[in-house]
């Protein structure tokens, strides 16, 4: 089955879904539709057409400052997208959470699993080489203070290898936002930390 | 080259920032373009340091085949290490599962390029401007750390120099290396100056840092899309005229480049 027809199924006519921010509903006649959690009861919306509007839509939040990590909280509100396509629908979806959906199907049909912190971190060369020398207390520093507090996402790699992963929340209401994997802002937050330990035991080393 | 692949994907290939917001629009903008000729099954693109991120983006491509275009300037760290790497890909083409992936050639190092740099820089330059009296200046990032990021650039001055446009002197320069750019003036003795920046975006250093480096801005500036104008040509400076372009990557015919690396990659390595 394809991701539109998954979808299309996930949401048949005359349902709602929640996904992330956004509250996702098909009318009657199975036209899709997609706007902010907060305008769910508001009346006048402006009605945004093509991805790429969409796209510039979640690219800064409502004072005008960049949203680099589009799963972090703080997509505007204001408007709303229709379609009767679910592969159009799809792609709308895919400009404000891009590859979300693909990933929550694909971790939930066994197509792809979490890769545990330390994986990435090892693999890492050039400047972010040094995060790999992260100590398990730092490496739960980087979840508790990057993704929980910065990213909507539910982080489902565990930091060790060894270790098993934190399968997703069940909720028949919501398709989840999952992260398989450490992002950029997440391997560069461990770099930042491994970095300031090591400057840490160095100056003890000199004193 | 004519390229029509319904059965495949198209996947794009970008650096991406998490601090300008400009950095990825030309990849976007490229897979736009391509994916309204409707050449291929889907178009997609994933970034280094934005979303979709290379590691994210298998789910998304449903065809059986796709080919991956990396939109870099030059061969180098990226293309040859972080992207193969991100990606799992070992070699040109790489079976994951059922699907086969095809990597390509970076954008930057196709020949089709001498033509756009050539193009770009006669669109900008005033009417009655004669190329004799003008120089034009690739520049690029450049860094004493790689080698091959200044390669792509050489190559294409020489193809410039060796083509039938007669500007007076084509040269390359860098921000960060031999011969510097903000020695422009230094560099050329023609009234004319045309620098094109041999990059993939209006990002951060072409946008912000080279005009402080030229002179036409004395500290960096907004981001482009933050800004009402874009720039100015031409700037007067010490009695000689300096046309700057926007990045080489922002140029739509890129988008029939992405094409060329996707014909090239068929007549070359696809076995």
């Amino acid at each position: 089955m394809s991701l539109a027809e998954t979808l299309s199924e996930l949401l048949p006519p005359g349902t709602e879904l929640a996904f992330g921010e956004l509250a996702l509903s098909r009318s009657a006649s199975g036209v899709f539709r997609a706007r902010h959690t907060q305008d769910r009861d508001a009346g006048a919306l402006q009605p945004i057409e093509t991805v790429r509007e969409l796209r510039e839509l979640a690219k800064n939040d409502a004072a005008g400052e960049y949203r680099p990590l589009k799963t972090a909280p703080g997509l505007v509100g204001g408007w709303t997208t229709e379609t009767d396509c679910p592969r159009e629908f799809l792609k709308r979806l895919d400009a404000i959470y891009p590859g979300v959906f693909a990933a929550a199907c694909a971790h939930a049909e066994g197509r792809a699993d979490a890769v545990a912190l330390r994986a990435t971190l090892d693999r890492q060369t050039g400047m972010y080489r040094f995060a790999g020398t992260i100590s398990d207390e730092d490496a739960r520093r980087v979840v508790s203070e990057v993704c929980a507090a910065g990213c909507l996402r539910h982080v489902v790699w565990p930091i060790g290898v060894d270790e098993a992963p934190s399968p997703p929340p069940r909720d028949p209401g919501s398709i989840p936002l999952i992260c398989l994997e450490a992002c950029t802002f997440a391997v560069n937050k461990a770099r930042e930390l491994a970095k300031e330990a090591f400057e840490r035991s160095q100056a003890q080393a000199q004193a | 080259m004519n390229v029509s692949k319904p059965d495949s994907a198209l996947l794009l290939l970008g650096h991406g920032s998490t601090e300008n917001p400009d950095s990825s629009q030309p990849c976007w903008d490229h897979a736009e373009a391509i994916e309204r000729e409707g050449l291929f099954g889907s178009v997609h693109c994933a970034f280094w340091k934005e979303e979709p991120n290379l590691r994210q983006i298998w789910p998304m491509i449903e065809e059986s085949e796709v080919y991956v275009v990396p939109n870099f300037i030059s061969e180098g760290y990226f293309t040859r290490q972080v992207l193969p790497r991100e990606l799992e890909l070992q070699g040109h083409t790489t079976k994951r599962g059922e699907l086969l992936v095809h990597y390509c050639d970076p954008v930057g190092i196709h020949p089709a390029m001498t033509g756009l740099l050539t193009k770009r820089a006669l669109e900008i330059v005033d009417e009655g401007v004669r190329p004799e009296e003008t120089s034009l200046i690739v520049v690029g990032h450049g860094t004493g750390l790689n080698k091959k990021s200044t390669e792509a650039i050489k190559v294409q001055v020489e193809a410039i120099r060796q083509s039938d446009v007669p500007f007076a002197r084509v040269l390359d320069a860098y921000m960060e290396e031999a011969p510097f750019v903000a020695d422009w003036r230094e560099l050329t003795d023609t009234p004319n100056v045309v620098v094109v920046p041999f990059f993939i975006a209006d990002g951060l250093h072409s946008y912000q840092d080279i005009p402080v480096l030229l002179g036409i801005e004395s500290e960096p500036t907004a981001a482009a899309s933050q800004r009402e104008v874009f720039r100015q040509n031409p700037y007067r400076m010490d009695g000689r005229t300096l046309y700057y372009s926007s990045a080489i990557g922002t140029d739509p015919s890129l988008a029939r480049v992405i094409l060329d690396q996707v014909a090239y990659f068929d007549e070359h390595y696809r076995t």
